[in-house]
């Protein structure tokens, strides 16, 4: 492996990547160069105008922003909510670990759209959260919890959590438990002991769990697409109705692209963020 | 050790996990400025006791006493105690000064006063130069070292050292060995050192406290728990024994006298209270008390200790060499001799000797105890 011998390992790999990846981003670039016309098609010749539209007309700059803002914010939720349980998990000495980790993993196994019709169930003018609200008098009339950015972020949560939590078990339980006994008898209160030793080596599973839960929101389309309905587009949605509504391959194109521009962008300064933080551990 | 309020007392600790007691009522007490070892198999309990004492274990039972001061029920960072693993466990995020820092700011120690400290402990263990470096840039050795700069630099009432050479490589753990016993002559800090490693005990230890199944074994000095054992545990855990069962012949002030089964051979020993004639003993002696005589040497085979041996086993191990031999009765022996002398081939005629004082006599009766380890 040292010298090099072991690449061939990744041909498989690699090989899949080119022909379901990099071949059709490939093939996406200069479709995405060339002009619509409404009720001809893909005609010939060479314009930039997608581009241009997607980084100026306000209405997509709103769809760029809405997406970014989403995947940020269910990763913090993600973050926030599934650190204190992949913690809990990582440590606790009970039996019953390995059954509460398969009750973590267990929404993955149903059925994504199955999923988010009960989000719609519960999330509705009339559905369950509603129903509960009023009947416990916190609120006066319906709140409006669907096709708007509560009902994606508090569904998305839900669907990406166990994603962050998988990730976060791995590396909370790779941090030794000597290093952290070590600060608890050199004088550091738990509190200091978590802040000083466990969060900052606990930092390399914080940042692939949220890398992970990051581009699965922004790219994700089927829930977007239920809760949001028609009109609160995502990226993903918009993409989506572009290439199979209104068949403008070019701007669709130019659009998948940036959104594939953002994914590689994140993950490459998530990466020099690794280094440099991983420098020291 | 009498005299001085202890540093540490430790009184009836007891701690179980689920069905296992691994420490069951333990006492014991360390002197000021005193090396002490926890001595014990792998499983002996050394580590728990080691680890309640640190507050990382709660006890189900018993005191731990710091200076007077019960601290049973004190926070494990209220203990100011020093502590070092195995495993190093430094921070690996952290630079080495950062690392031996990380003490004297939970303290409060400000800047000012924590630079000149942190870098004079790092002198005191020879890493100046590395301070800023980070721990997986140093060699296992240096880690260690840096722990202990680490542990020690708060001045903690008492340092604990949980098997700290055990991951290193020979050579670097008899320097480490030297390293650390000039340490705690320079500092007068009283250490508490857990490990399984006898020769490490014998030769860092002001006492050695032995320990089987959660219990004590024998407290005392290492030429005390070395040449006197207490129990046939001691004996076959420090050092190599030979274990011959036999009955108590004749018990007078000045000697004792063992018959050993199988008659024909009794040996003497030096006075040990308490035996009575007749009652069942194992006389236990090491390897080393047994010497050669040259045979047909004028006095034959006649006197006290004195046997007839015929070599059937010998191998050269550098500072000694390995013999087993066996006597005319057929029970064989092993002996080791210095590495200079002239060896004896296998088959060779030989006389065996060791002086009464060099028998222990331990009692009890029924199988030998194992044969040496």
């Amino acid at each position: 492996m040292r010298h090099g011998s072991g690449w061939w390992l990744l041909v498989p790999a690699l090989l899949l990547l080119l022909v379901v990846f990099v071949v059709p981003v490939a093939m996406m670039v200069p479709m995405s160069f060339r002009p619509y016309v409404p009720l001809v098609g893909i005609t010939d010749g060479f314009t930039a105008r997608y581009y241009t539209r997607l980084l100026t007309d306000s209405y997509y700059l709103e769809i760029i922003g809405r997406t970014l803002a989403l995947g940020f914010t269910v990763t913090l939720a993600t973050l926030v909510i599934g650190y204190p349980v992949a913690f809990f998990l990582a440590r606790t000495p009970s039996r019953w670990r390995s059954w509460l980790t398969i009750l973590v993993v267990f929404p993955l196994m149903l059925n994504l759209v199955v999923r988010t019709f009960g989000w719609i169930a519960l999330l509705a003018q009339n559905g369950l959260v509603n129903q509960a609200l009023r009947a416990l008098g916190l609120v006066d009339s319906p709140v409006k919890l669907l096709f708007n950015f509560a009902g994606l972020l508090i569904a998305m949560t839900h669907i990406f959590l166990p994603f962050m939590v998988l990730v976060l078990i791995g590396a909370i339980q790779n941090i030794p438990r000597d290093v952290e006994d070590a600060a608890r008898v050199l004088g550091a209160s738990w509190a200091s002991t978590f802040c000083r030793v466990t969060l900052p080596l606990s930092a390399p599973g914080i940042l692939s769990g949220s890398i992970l839960v990051f581009v699965l929101t922004i790219s994700a389309l089927v829930t977007p697409r239920l809760l949001g309905g028609p009109t609160y587009q995502v990226m993903a949605t918009l993409i989506y109705d572009e290439f199979l509504q209104r068949l403008n391959w070019p701007a669709g194109s130019a659009q998948a692209l940036l959104l594939t521009l953002m994914v590689l962008a994140l993950v490459y300064l998530s990466g020099r963020l690794a280094r440099r933080t991983g420098a020291r551990a | 050790m009498s005299g001085a309020a202890p540093a540490l007392s430790v009184r009836r600790l007891r701690k179980a996990f689920g069905a296992v007691v691994a420490v069951d009522g333990v006492s014991l007490d360390a002197a000021p400025g005193e090396f002490l070892s926890l001595l014990g198999p792998s499983g002996c309990g050394k580590s728990t006791l080691l680890r309640m004492v640190a507050g990382l274990v709660e006890p189900d039972g018993g005191q731990v006493v710091l200076a007077g001061e019960d601290i049973t029920r004190v926070a494990v960072h209220r203990r100011n105690l020093g502590l070092v693993f195995q495993s190093y466990a430094l921070f690996p995020h952290m630079t080495v000064q950062e690392n031996v820092a990380f003490g004297l700011r939970r303290r409060g120690v400000g800047e000012p006063e924590l630079r000149p400290r942190v870098e004079r402990m790092l002198e005191l263990v020879r890493l100046g130069p590395l301070g800023a470096r980070y721990p997986r840039e140093l060699s296992g050795g240096q880690q260690q070292r840096v722990a202990l700069a680490r542990a020690l630099v708060t001045e903690p009432r008492v340092l604990l050292l949980d098997e700290p050479l055990s991951n290193l490589d020979a050579l670097l753990r008899d320097e480490m060995r030297v390293e650390l016993k000039r340490l705690q002559e320079r500092l007068g800090t009283t250490m508490i050192f857990v490990t399984h490693d006898q020769a490490e005990a014998l030769i860092l230890s002001d006492r050695v406290v032995v320990m089987e199944h959660g219990r004590v074994e024998q407290i005392g000095r290492p030429e005390e728990v070395y040449r006197r054992p207490a129990t046939a545990f001691v004996a076959r855990f420090l050092g190599r024994a030979n274990f011959l069962a036999g009955t108590v012949a004749e018990s007078a002030a000045g000697r004792t006298v063992v018959a050993l089964e199988g008659g024909a051979l009794s040996i003497v020993a030096g006075p040990r209270s308490g035996l009575v004639a007749g009652q069942p003993v194992h006389a236990v002696i090491r390897q080393e008390s047994i010497r050669f005589e040259p045979a047909g040497d004028g006095a034959g085979a006649a006197g006290a200790n004195r046997f007839a041996a015929t070599v059937v086993f010998h191998a050269f191990a550098g500072q000694a060499h390995h013999y087993v031999v066996q006597l005319a009765s057929g029970r064989e022996l092993e002996v080791s001799a210095p590495g200079a002398t002239v060896p004896l081939a296998r088959g060779a005629r030989a006389l065996v000797a060791w002086r009464p004082e060099d028998v222990t006599l331990l009692p009890g009766g029924g199988p030998e105890p194992g044969g040496p380890r």
